[in-house]
């Protein structure tokens, strides 16, 4: 295959000229979105010489869109401008919390949420347990067409996904419910998370829990929904210490992640502990006004 | 792939590998070496540089995705003979230590006090988040950029 016409930075100047590039340059390329993962190559010891295909200056894939039904965000929207679109909304605060509180603010400038949950090595992403909790769907463009996807199809599918198609929009459901994102790091601030938790509820007949969507990530490779934690909690009051005793009997769904920074049975550890705090967090926000 | 930028006011001309970050550019190519390449992964802000305007961590920016982009440095922030606020007040509370973060801190700070001209301690920290300081100077740091909380915006 000639690859001549492309330099090792390919500037895309929309979205076909990116698919093409992808498709042409098979496993020679790699999509670039905020660089922050692509970047630090070297520092993994990875030497593959891959052309970078550029995305960021296909504007169409930076927009936010939100209205009463539903939110759509463009995959190169950043971790701040997400953090600072989804402001003051209760149903999804947990995709604000998680986009403002990851990385430290130049990294959120910079990485893109469509990097972040296209990244299958990166576990500790901070968005993808947010979205998995908020049930969304990913709009996916390739040269053939496009297609959506649950979030859970894709992470299941995410390793092994060829880079021929793109991640283009994600969208949410707007809802009654009210989220949240509790994260915990080894350092105050600045640092991945060694477990994460997003949660969205419903209430229903005298304060109880009647809907839930709960997702975890970085105790494991892939993050994934709390099923049984979810079923268990329908018809309790979200107290933070009745969330905690339940989340307790629940631990079994986890094989916990061993890595550098922390073990697996320290993942596991924390998790009860970061249900309290997103709880907690519900309490003194939106339940305690709703309550 | 020729890359041009407008480094500290000056049109600079890159002919390397475009994949190349910023930060060697500015140190490797350009001599500019105020900028720091120290942790290579966008956690550390001694290589925060501003890009059209806004602290970028230059280690983790491939040089030939700012075709056409302002970059200003550390070199370029204020003049020898008037330094702007931040680093007026480093210099005048005695905070600069080994020197390395200095720079990135600089930066970073610089813009914050361009959107908010009187922002509390907490709102420095939270800023100072990507910038790692070795010797630990934080509170000292703090309180000096506490002490020129004003509406004068800096340079």
């Amino acid at each position: 295959m000639d690859i001549t016409p492309y330099p090792k930075l390919f500037l895309a100047n929309d979205l076909n000229e990116a698919l093409r590039a992808l498709r042409e340059l098979a496993d020679s390329a790699i999509p670039l979105a905020g660089a922050t993962w692509v970047m630090r190559a070297p520092l993994r010891c990875e030497t593959a010489d891959r052309t970078l295909i550029d995305l960021s200056r296909i504007e169409a894939l930076r927009t936010i869109n939100i209205d009463q039904q539903e939110a759509v965000i463009g995959a190169l929207a950043t971790h701040e401008q997400i953090a600072n679109a989804l402001n003051g909304y209760n149903d999804l605060a947990a995709l604000a919390q998680a986009a403002g509180h990851s990385a430290n603010p130049a990294i959120r400038r910079m990485a893109t949420i469509g990097g972040n949950i296209c990244t299958a090595e990166f576990a500790a992403a901070d968005l993808v347990p947010a979205l998995l909790a908020l049930d969304a769907r990913l709009e996916i463009e390739g040269l053939d067409g496009s297609r959506t996807q649950t979030m859970a199809a894709f992470l299941e599918a995410r390793a092994t996904r060829a880079h021929t198609d793109l991640v283009t929009r994600l969208i949410i459901p707007r809802t009654q419910r009210t989220s949240t994102h509790a994260r915990l790091t080894l350092r105050k601030a600045g640092d991945y998370p060694v477990a994460n938790l997003s949660v969205s509820i419903a209430l229903g007949a005298g304060g109880k829990i009647s809907a839930a969507t709960v997702a975890v990530g970085a105790v494991e490779a892939v993050a994934k929904r709390w099923t049984g934690f979810e079923e268990a909690i329908i018809g309790h009051a979200p107290s933070p210490e009745k969330m905690q005793m339940i989340a307790k009997t629940c631990l079994e769904e986890f094989d916990g992640r061993d890595a550098m920074d922390a073990p697996g049975w320290y993942r596991l550890r924390v998790l009860t502990g970061l249900v309290a705090n997103a709880f907690s967090t519900l309490q003194e926000t939106t339940l305690g006004r709703a309550m | 792939m020729t890359i041009t930028l407008t480094v500290n006011r000056e049109e600079r001309i890159f002919s390397g590998d475009p994949r190349t970050p910023l930060v060697d550019v500015l140190r490797d190519h350009l001599r500019m070496t105020g900028t720091k390449a120290v942790c290579r992964e966008g956690f550390c802000g001694a290589c925060m540089v501003h890009v059209d305007g806004a602290p970028m961590a230059s280690c983790l920016l491939p040089v030939g995705s700012l075709d056409g982009a302002a970059v200003t440095t550390i070199e370029g922030v204020a003049t020898m003979e008037h330094l702007n606020a931040v680093q007026q007040a480093f210099e005048d509370h005695d905070v600069v230590q080994c020197g390395m973060c200095f720079p990135g801190m600089v930066m970073t700070m610089s813009r914050l006090f361009q959107t908010n001209t009187s922002p509390d301690r907490d709102e420095i920290k939270a800023a100072m988040t990507g910038n790692i300081c070795r010797c630990t100077g934080y509170e000292r740091i703090i309180d000096a950029l506490m002490s020129i909380r004003t509406n004068e915006v800096t340079s």
